[in-house]
């Protein structure tokens, strides 16, 4: 399978510390990697480099085909990468229906908007976006009423509605009971299914519910890649999960 | 997936209907031509003239309100410096009126320029006035101007992804640059005592003129923010982060709006100038930009009909109160501000709004109440999202 992101000799400083360490990594189209590592890892840092939310201080990032290095993140995301934040960031004062609307893939320019009317086509997709999350019951409800987890689900269905190329989640399961983590690990393998996703998550339960191949980072370089149980079996990953290299 | 929760979605099929609020609902059209009747009939049923020129004046009041709310209510960009498009709307006027006056009515020196470029030892209009001799060229500078100063001003502010409070203090700066501008240059503004003393339009045809004209442009407004373009606006006063993310270039709605927004600014200005027959540079300054943010809050921020509300009450009590209240007014104003923001978050016809769309939730105190701890939530969310802005990370 061709490699759709590549990330060559990623650099990443904030105010003189070395967040990412010239990191190599690259994922092929179609395939759910899991971005694991302890706090300061990098994880996040990584994601912010690919969306365009930071610049790198060196290093390239290539994503199908293109260099979109340094690209501003509504270029980042023209050029087909959605990301969800580590908190929900939906629409507040706008209604479901609308959070997911304003996110469907389509033109961006401002007089496109203007002159834009819903299609038939357009509102079907809506409600079977809002009917995966199972957020359909609450379409006309604005976003602020919705409880945590909901929101959760509601940009997971804002980012599938923008029919993107590749998928950065970051943390989905932040704060979630445990039956909406399970739900949430529910929705992303069925996502996964049919987009290429990029997965940071800290709980090991989701991680085992969903992961294929993991990829550990540690103190901005990586650490290990593989299959989990490979991965999880692997001594140097066990120390730094366990926190025994700072005492040796 | 559970079995509970598939047999859930069995059991009940969600209906898939959205509700979608009409264009012009029928009680908006039906108020909507009742308030245009009664306003433009006045000069059939009332005779007094300062209740006529009052009409004329709200009627501009109500469209720079608009102009505001547009960018503070719809799309989250507060500015403090509204009033220099309208003031350079009014001033672009106010001097070709005043420069066509002087040619029939010379000044007592027998000079056939203003008298305040005569007061300053100009003894011609200068040449690059000139061309504000004609009204079209000077109605047309009134509308385009603004809009290109607030294009000036979208590009070098918002595409460097400066906004909220920074946006806020810039655009009072700019106020007050142009007001020292207008003191500094009396040869060709007339300085402090501002222009004045030329042939203004007062009358009903002009009324009709101004009315049509804040129909047109309210119904734009409607149209404007009930498209696609403006719930993207709304997605962006919510949370500009993740409309970004979104792939939508932020800068160029908040300064397509902001441009649009300054055309009526400017387009209220040039019909005061008209109408009034004085222009000073108090009509460009920060007290007048924040005076209309109070009538925007206090009608309802972000709904169209809430600017009107608001300015023809609270102009319409300050010129009705301020006889026996005279030095009370502002202090009242002041308050009356604080208490909207307080107990009125979404102003009087957003609370009215949200009455009548939720009535069986609760008293009207209640959802009062209710908007108030959205409001309180969002500026929290907003706080602890903390998220770092494309453009200001470390490098």
């Amino acid at each position: 399978m061709a490699l759709l992101l590549e990330v060559e000799g990623l650099t990443a400083k904030v105010s003189g510390y070395t967040i990412l360490d010239s990191l190599d990594f690259s994922l092929e189209e179609g395939e759910l990697r899991v971005l694991v590592g302890p706090n300061g890892a990098g994880k996040t840092t990584l994601m912010s480099m690919i969306s365009g939310q930071f610049k790198p201080y060196a290093g390239a990032i290539r994503f199908a085909g293109q260099n979109i290095t340094g690209w501003p993140p509504d270029a980042v995301f023209q050029s087909g990468i959605s990301r969800k934040f580590q908190v929900p960031n939906v629409y507040e004062t706008l209604s479901v229906f609308n959070n997911v609307m304003v996110s469907l893939k389509g033109r961006r320019k401002v007089f496109a908007t203007l002159f834009q009317k819903l299609g038939g086509e357009e509102a079907d997709r809506i409600w079977e976006i809002l009917e995966f999350v199972e957020l359909a019951d609450k379409a006309n409800e604005s976003a602020d009423t919705l409880s945590h987890g909901e929101r959760q689900w509601l940009e997971l269905g804002m980012l599938i509605a923008s029919d993107p190329r590749l998928l950065l989640l970051d943390e989905p399961t932040t704060g979630m009971t445990e039956d909406d983590k399970r739900k949430t690990a529910e929705l992303i393998r069925r996502i996964a299914q049919s987009h290429t996703v990029l997965l940071v998550e800290h709980d090991m339960h989701v991680v085992r519910q969903i992961a294929r191949k993991v990829t550990v980072l540690h103190m901005g370089r990586r650490l290990a890649e593989g299959p989990l149980s490979e991965v999880m079996s692997d001594p140097m990953v066990r120390e730094v999960y366990l926190g025994k290299g700072k005492f040796q | 997936m559970s079995g509970i929760a598939l047999a859930d979605a069995i059991t009940k099929k969600p209906v898939r209907r959205v509700r979608r609020t009409p264009m012009l609902p029928r009680w908006a059209l039906i108020g909507g031509a009742g308030v245009v009747a009664l306003i433009g009939s006045y000069p059939y049923y009332g005779s007094n003239g300062y209740m006529l020129s009052l009409l004329g004046k709200f009627l501009c009041y109500a469209v720079f309100a608009l102009s505001i709310d547009l960018i503070w209510g719809f799309t989250g960009i507060l500015s403090l410096g509204q009033a220099v498009y309208f003031g350079v709307g009014a001033y672009f006027v106010a001097v070709s009126l005043k420069l066509n006056y002087t040619l029939t009515h010379p000044t007592r020196y027998g000079g056939k320029i203003p008298d305040f470029m005569e007061w300053n030892g100009l003894t011609a209009v200068p040449s690059f006035m000139a061309p504000l001799m004609s009204l079209p060229f000077a109605i047309v500078c009134a509308l385009v101007v603004p809009t290109l100063l607030a294009l000036l001003f979208g590009v070098i502010t918002f595409k460097r992804h400066i906004y909220g409070v920074y946006c806020a203090v810039i655009t009072l700066a700019e106020s007050l640059i142009l007001q020292d501008f207008i003191i500094e240059y009396q040869a060709y503004t007339g300085g402090f005592n501002g222009i004045t003393d030329y042939s203004n339009y007062v009358g009903a045809a002009f009324l009709w003129f101004i009315l049509g004209v804040t129909a047109v442009f309210f119904l734009t407004g409607r149209v404007l923010t009930h498209s696609r373009l403006g719930t993207v606006l709304k997605s962006i006063g919510d949370n500009d982060v993740r409309a970004e993310f979104m792939g939508y270039n932020v800068a160029n709605y908040r300064i397509f709006v902001f441009c649009v927004s300054a055309f009526m600014a400017g387009a209220a200005g040039a019909m005061y100038a008209a109408w009034v027959g004085l222009v000073s540079f108090l009509d460009t300054g920060p007290v007048y930009s924040v005076e209309a943010v109070i009538w925007t809050a206090v009608g309802g921020r972000g709904t169209i009909i809430g600017p009107f509300v608001g300015a023809f009450l609270v102009k319409g009590a300050e010129f009705f109160l301020s006889g026996t209240l005279a030095e009370w007014w502002q202090i009242l104003v002041g308050g009356l501000f604080i208490f909207v923001v307080l107990v009125l978050r979404d102003g009087i016809v957003g609370t009215i709004a949200n009455w009548v769309r939720r009535r069986s939730a609760g008293s009207f105190r209640q959802i009062a109440q209710e908007a108030d701890r959205k409001a309180h939530d969002r500026q929290r969310d907003w706080q602890a999202e903390g998220a770092t802005r494309h453009g200001e990370e470390a490098r």
